[in-house]
């Protein structure tokens, strides 16, 4: 078995993860489910290489996710940073200081309530079951509860404050570490000087080290990390430290890092100094953590309702709870490939093709003729038919980037890309076999205008469940196991998950040209603004700690990043 | 926890509402930590918004749990932390002293000075009671072997202002033995070679001293033994994660290399044999080993790996190739023990410690957390006491005395109004003790009415929190370190002076980037 260990750094990073863990913990549920779809129970994904087994003190069983999460003080609402597994909520007593005899103050925080959903998940946790976090949409059938459901659906569209708000999944107690502050408003937590003062002390590093180790300790073969960033603001330093961390301590563990941005991200800046801040830090963001890592997949939109995606989604941009989805539903397809369980190293199966681990998809992706390790994400939610006439066209055309600042039009030669398709559907809703899939996307493939010099193809036939926190962003031309129908209704209520079982996913990890425009926009900035002559931000990357010739380091190191689409255009002529 | 110091608005300030505003930001924080300081201050329990506690009796921690907004707050607190963070002390009184050198300014202000004139009077004040502690300290020998008795003191008295008596000694015995552990003679003393580990334990509340390592986690395999005295060590077996069936191979000859080393140290005694790695060790290297009677360890942190070599000997090698009969280290029992999933392995009766490991248990988190913390405060200040070379009189004795110092020698030699400041800055000392005469229900004018009046006639006496009258903390042995003192007078007047000669202040203002 070959683990990952998941680990999100900051808020949007932990918003994804939230619905990413709730994917997983749905999976788990459906297998249980008596009388579910079949397609679940026959998934061949292995959970194991997601989530940890183990036990409490008690000798209760457990399983969680292998996952560090590291967010604000404050951000976890109404969960506690001890999650909810290992009951350790003691009675706040004061009679229970068994440390001091003198006098004793408290100061007692207004406590978070918690949301209708959360309370029911509460309430099913009663009896609780030792293994799987109960799953709320096993009650999803009696009609006594669809009120309730829909009651819960809906707080979740009007308030959703904290990632915690629609987590239904119960987490180790050393999975969520909050950083302190040290009185840095969040707000103003915006740019990567004020992460490093964050963790200048010393002893949060150390903690977040250590509590890595802990969950790298229990793993036999650890293919690879993955890593979600909210590279927005001041988590980037954070993120790079801990980076640097662990390609000191685990140097052959592959990090695959996504690094996020949420639409807030783009708002226009109010003064020159702050868009002067704000283009320096996206690029000493960018080139800290695309050289501390494998592959780097930057992710996040402007704007998710005026993209392609809008076809179909209706993701309102205000909301980190709708966003977030569309970017991890997307994470976890790329994810599939990473856990497919095949009887044996060479034996086919009719549920899983083309299985492949971390490292491997780094290799194909990054390490064969041109070297690029920044790529693009493409998805296509919901993923249209084989066959279905609505559909606009093959999925290869339905893929659109979640990538910002790429070129649209990809007539890259060179390009190597990665696709996974997962619970396709053949035509209505009747599911797709693995090799229907798989020639269709050969035909499409050889059909194409445009072709990929490689191309590396997984397919699962497990969709991409709808848990009951997943927020309505379908469209009305979507059905319950994600057809598409065509007949999109104008003015029509957005579909969530009440209405909607599963979708089909595709999405694809890209290398090619068609990243250049992101790169040399970090690139022309760090040059005008950080290291030309008179440069304004001169001082501002002094103050954050960044001596002259580091950020020229910097600006080298982005450069060499472009080089490898020229040098192999040099070249190209005789390795073809 | 957010325990708001003042309200931010985005606004200029002009110059007298600014020096007011600081002012008030000053006193608010010392409101917040008064009641934190000494052997009689109040422990704060901290619940936050989803019901977790944190514990605390140290100002250090209650500033970090803060939610700080205002400025001149922020600066405060950011000198009182790096305190803290230099000398592991002090906190508390650091933002009091702050709070009271703005407090008494206030006072002459409010009467037309200018405060240029108290920052004069300051630096004076500071330079003299500088010179003034270099006097009054007391100069311990450290030489060869340290004095053990002067070490329990100081320790006993920080332990003391964390945890109750009880606690407070038991673990003044080991904190000190920690620290005599692992200092070498003109050295400096590294604190990380003494590991904090907890366990959390329903019923327990207990703390020893493991001369020896106590690892967080444990072997892997379920045939391995458990418990077995006299252990060899080796350690750093280089170990590839991924392996291909050629690989395989090559993994297991350098297994069978460690093999065959244990068989020959081991053959002709009852010893055992344990390989502590950093790297991983993949479950076919575990079994062979298993099958072989070694215990072996995989991701041994860093530090651990250094640790393991001044407690046990021996040498952490890079390559099987480098191995020897004398790399291996030397312990007399190693065991392991099982709490849920968690798991540790003790390693002691170490013939030559250099590392030890000071082991807490606590029934809950928070408890654990604040012992800890106490802990640390007890190490630091048994440190400091072995490079400082001196301690100083506690209680509140350094304070009268200087303050008597102050006024009765220095302002004379001062020329002018500045005089009013050196009066402020030694009236300001007085704060410590008065404060610790308010936290154990005292009279604060008759402690010090009755301290300085102590002092006029030459005995230098702190205060007895116990009853209010005097006590000469030498006999008592109640003492603070010189470096921590020295820092807080260092300090305080520099960042006082700062907030008084403020120009204009900038309040913090929001900044709207992010959507909800
Ligand atoms: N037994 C005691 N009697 C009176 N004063 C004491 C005693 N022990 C410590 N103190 C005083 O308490 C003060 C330290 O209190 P503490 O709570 O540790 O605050 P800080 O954070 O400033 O170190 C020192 O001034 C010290 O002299
Ligand atoms: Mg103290």
């Amino acid at each position: 078995m070959r683990e990952i260990v998941t680990i999100q750094v900051g808020d949007f990073a932990n918003y994804i993860g939230s619905h990413f863990w709730n994917f997983q913990d749905e999976l788990l549920g459906l297998v249980e489910e008596p009388h579910g779809d079949p397609i679940f129970k026959n998934s061949s994904l292995d959970m194991d290489v997601l989530y940890r087994a183990g036990e409490t003190q008690q000798g209760l069983l457990t399983y969680s996710p292998r996952l560090i999460s590291i967010g604000f003080k404050g951000s976890l609402g109404s969960l506690s940073s001890s999650g909810s597994l290992f009951d350790n909520i003691s009675p706040y007593d004061t009679t229970d200081i068994v440390t001091w005899t003198g006098n004793v103050s408290r100061c007692v925080a207004e406590p978070h309530k918690k949301n209708l959903f959360l309370q029911s998940l509460c309430e099913e946790d009663q009896p609780k079951s030792a293994l799987y976090a109960n799953d709320p949409d096993k009650q999803k059938s009696s009609p006594h509860n669809q009120i309730q459901d829909k009651d819960q659906v809906e707080c979740l569209e009007s308030g959703v404050k904290f990632w915690t708000d629609f987590s239904k999944v119960q987490y180790h107690p050393r999975s969520l570490y909050e950083l302190c502050g040290s009185w840095t408003d969040v707000q103003k937590f915006d740019n990567y000087g004020i992460g490093k003062d964050v963790l200048s002390a010393g002893l949060q590093i150390e903690e977040m080290s250590e509590r890595l180790r802990f969950f790298v300790e229990e793993c036999d073969h650890i293919q690879g990390i993955q890593f979600i960033i909210d590279d927005s603001g001041g988590f980037s330093s954070v993120a790079a430290e801990y980076l640097e961390n662990i390609a000191d301590e685990y140097a052959n563990t592959p990090v695959l890092l996504y690094a996020a941005r949420d639409p807030g991200a783009y708002s226009f800046p109010v003064s020159q100094k702050e868009s002067i801040t704000r283009v320096l830090h996206d690029a000493i963001s960018f080139s800290r953590l695309s050289s501390l890592c494998k592959l780097m997949v930057p992710v996040g939109l402007p704007s998710l309702s005026r993209s392609k995606l809008s076809s179909v989604l209706h993701v309102d941009d205000q909301k980190l709870f709708h966003s977030s989805a569309v970017y991890a539903a997307s994470i976890h397809s790329i994810s599939i490939p990473f856990r497919m369980e095949l009887p044996g190293p060479t034996a086919t199966s009719a549920y899983v093709s083309g299985a492949v681990d971390v490292g491997e998809i780094i290799h194909i992706l990054a390490g064969q003729a041109r070297q690029n390790m920044v790529t693009i994400l493409d998805t296509a939610m919901p993923a249209p038919s084989l066959t279905d006439e609505h559909s606009q066209g093959s999925i290869h055309r339905n893929l659109h980037p979640l990538t910002p600042e790429v070129e649209e039009d990809d007539d890259d030669l060179h390009a190597v890309e990665s696709l996974i398709i997962h619970g396709a559907l053949h035509s209505g809703h009747h599911r797709a076999s693995v090799s229907q899939v798989k020639d269709s996307i050969h035909a499409s493939y050889l059909g194409g205008s445009q072709k990929p010099m490689f191309a590396h193809l997984s397919i699962a036939r497990c969709p991409l469940p709808i848990p009951l926190p997943f927020p309505s962003i379908f469209g009305s031309s979507v059905g319950p196991h994600g057809e598409l129908s065509g007949n999109q209704s104008e003015g029509a209520r957005s579909r969530g998950s009440l209405e909607i079982d599963s979708i089909p996913m595709a999405a694809r990890l890209r290398s090619s040209k068609a990243v250049m425009p992101l790169i040399e926009k970090r690139l022309g900035n760090l040059r005008k603004y950080g290291t030309a002559r008179g440069a304004p931000g001169a001082e501002l990357l002094r103050s954050w700690g960044f001596a002259k010739d580091e950020i020229e380091d910097m600006g080298e190191f982005l450069s060499r990043l472009l080089m490898v689409f020229d040098s192999h255009r040099d070249t190209s002529s005789d390795s073809d | 926890m957010s325990l708001r110091v003042l309200n931010p608005n985005a606004e200029v300030l002009n110059k007298s509402a600014a020096l007011h505003m600081n002012i008030n930001a000053a006193k608010g924080l010392q409101d917040v930590l008064k009641t934190n300081l000494g052997p009689k201050g109040t422990i704060k329990m901290l619940v936050g918004g989803a019901g977790d506690i944190k514990l605390t009796k140290d100002g250090n921690t209650l500033l970090k749990e803060m939610q700080i907004q205002n400025p001149t707050a922020i600066m405060i607190a950011r000198t009182a932390v790096a305190q803290d963070d230099t000398s592991g002390d002090g906190t508390t009184s650091t933002v009091l002293f702050i709070g009271e050198l703005m407090k008494q300014s206030e006072r002459y202000i409010d009467e037309g000075m200018h405060p240029r004139v108290l920052v004069d009077g300051f630096e004076i004040a500071k330079r003299a009671t500088l010179e003034f502690l270099e006097k009054f300290k007391t100069p311990v020998m450290m030489g060869e072997m340290p004095d053990k008795e002067i070490l329990k003191m100081i320790a006993r008295t920080t332990l003391r202002t964390k945890l109750y008596e009880a606690l407070a000694d038991q673990l003044t015995d080991i904190v000190v033995n920690a620290v005599l552990c692992i200092h070498k003679p003109d050295e400096p003393i590294d604190l990380f070679m003494v590991e904090i580990m907890h366990m959390r334990h329903k019923f327990d509340v207990d703390t020893r001293l493991v001369e020896g390592l106590v690892l967080d986690h444990g072997s892997r395999h379920p045939d391995m033994k458990r418990r077995a005295e006299n252990w060899f060590f080796y350690s750093n077996a280089e170990q590839r994660e991924k392996m291909v069936a050629a690989e395989r191979h090559q993994v297991d000859e350098r297994v069978k290399k460690i093999i065959e080393l244990k068989n020959k140290v081991c053959a002709e005694n009852d010893s055992n044999f344990i390989v502590i790695n950093q790297k991983g060790i993949d479950p076919p290297s575990l079994d062979l080993l298993a099958r072989a009677g070694i215990i072996a360890l995989r991701r041994a942190k860093r530090r651990n790996m250094e640790r393991l070599v001044l407690a046990c000997g021996g040498e952490a090698v890079n390559s099987v190739e480098d191995l020897t009969e004398e790399c291996l280290g030397w312990a007399g029992l190693v065991q392991e023990h099982v709490l849920g999933e968690e798991k540790y392995t003790f390693v002691e009766n170490v013939k030559n410690p250099h590392s030890c490991t000071i082991l807490i248990k606590g029934p809950n988190d928070h408890t654990i957390a604040q012992i800890k913390d106490a802990v640390r405060d007890g190490l630091r200040s048994v440190k400091n006491t072995i490079e400082d070379e001196a301690v100083v009189m506690g209680a509140g004795a350094f304070e009268v005395a200087a303050r008597q110092h102050l006024v009765n020698n220095v302002k004379k030699t001062v020329q002018g109004r500045a005089q009013l400041g050196v009066e402020a800055f030694a009236d300001a000392l007085l704060v410590v003790p008065k404060t610790l005469a308010e936290n154990s229900g005292l009279d604060t004018q008759d402690v010090i009415i009755a301290l300085t009046g102590e002092h006029d006639r030459g005995n230098i006496v702190g205060l007895n929190h116990h009853t209010g009258e005097p006590i000469d903390p030498q006999m008592e042995g109640i003492f603070d370190n010189y470096s921590v003192k020295r820092q807080i007078i260092n300090s305080g007047p520099v960042i006082a002076s700062q907030l008084l000669l403020v120009d204009e202040v900038i309040r913090a203002g929001r900044n709207m980037r992010k959507p909800s």
